[in-house]
């Protein structure tokens, strides 16, 4: 158990090691040209692992609807919105801002496919989360 | 903008926010494209449809950056190896996933993992981004938010 849980660590470092430098490109280039190198990168990684270990083009993939794609280009504009805040808030205030937004919108989005919650736990949570948003913008004036 | 260290405002605050929305957007799509493949083919395929996309997006917007780019620091190689990074994460992820931690636990201790980072990130100037001292506002932020991001995902998936 140990294994997985250190597993589930080492991912989440990666994302914040990823927006670090991302972030620092973007200071040398634009945040745009920075997403562009994070999944030029990224894609040339996964095709070579692909390659190695099999399965890059799994049977069934081919039925994927196009808006299972439209993935991609939010990512695009999701790594380029957080190489340009990151070197003007911070990493922590990015990471944590970041994190409430997907939390809540996520909230938002399991409303909408109407997705089994337990009310009061989610409505708390979305409640925490929007006062620990306040007390950021609080500092932003300062 | 005359100073080189921009103090932070509103609307940097607000589209972090707004960014985290448009994650929950892409892991929703990237979920729906793993489940007709599996999750090396929706990384991929999101690595590849993005590449395209922000081609497109760099073509679109070419002649609005045109200047004072000769007077930036150029970027050190491994600037550059962001990608690198996301792409581990995809593998880590699904393998945490697929553990007797789930989908909760993983994500839970995924953002545990990225605020430890950020911690030190912002502490140590790490990567040639600012150093940042974190406040104690800093502090209570992060405490409250990640108590309540803790409820949403532990919650997750039950009936109430």
């Amino acid at each position: 158990m140990t294994m997985p849980i250190l597993v589930a660590c080492l991912a989440g470092l990666l994302v914040g090691l990823s927006r670090q430098l991302n972030g620092r490109l973007a200071v040398s280039t634009s945040p745009l040209i920075s997403s562009f190198w994070n999944h030029a990168v990224g894609f040339a990684a996964l095709t070579v692992l692909g390659l190695v270990v099999g399965g890059l083009i799994p049977p069934g993939a081919e039925n994927a609807p196009w808006h299972a794609y439209v993935g991609g280009p939010i990512g695009v504009v999701f790594v380029a919105a957080g190489s340009w805040v990151i070197a003007r808030i911070g990493a922590v205030n990015t990471a944590i801002l970041v994190i409430g937004g997907q939390m809540v919108s996520g909230v938002l989005l399991d409303l909408v496919l109407a997705a089994p919650t337990t009310l009061w736990a989610t409505g708390l949570g979305v409640i925490l989360i929007l006062a620990g948003v306040v007390v950021t913008q609080t500092q932003a004036k300062r | 903008m005359t100073t080189s260290t921009p103090r932070p405002r509103l609307i940097h605050f607000m589209a972090a926010f707004g960014t985290g929305g448009l994650l929950t957007l892409m892991v929703h799509f990237n979920g729906e494209l793993g489940r007709y493949g599996n999750a090396l083919f929706s990384s991929w395929g999101a690595h590849g449809t993005g590449t395209v996309a922000a081609i497109l997006f760099l073509a679109l917007l070419y002649r609005r950056r045109e200047r004072n780019t000769a007077e930036r620091l150029p970027a050190p190689f491994w600037a550059y190896l962001g990608g690198l990074s996301g792409a581990a994460t995809v593998m880590l992820t699904s393998l945490a996933v697929n553990s007797p931690l789930a989908l909760a636990g993983t994500l839970a201790l995924g953002l545990a993992g990225q605020v430890v980072f950020s911690l030190g990130a912002d502490l140590w100037g790490l990567f040639g981004l600012p150093r940042r001292r974190p406040t104690l506002r800093d502090l209570a932020a992060l405490a409250l938010i990640l108590a309540g991001s803790a409820l949403i995902i532990l919650f997750r998936g039950f009936e109430s």
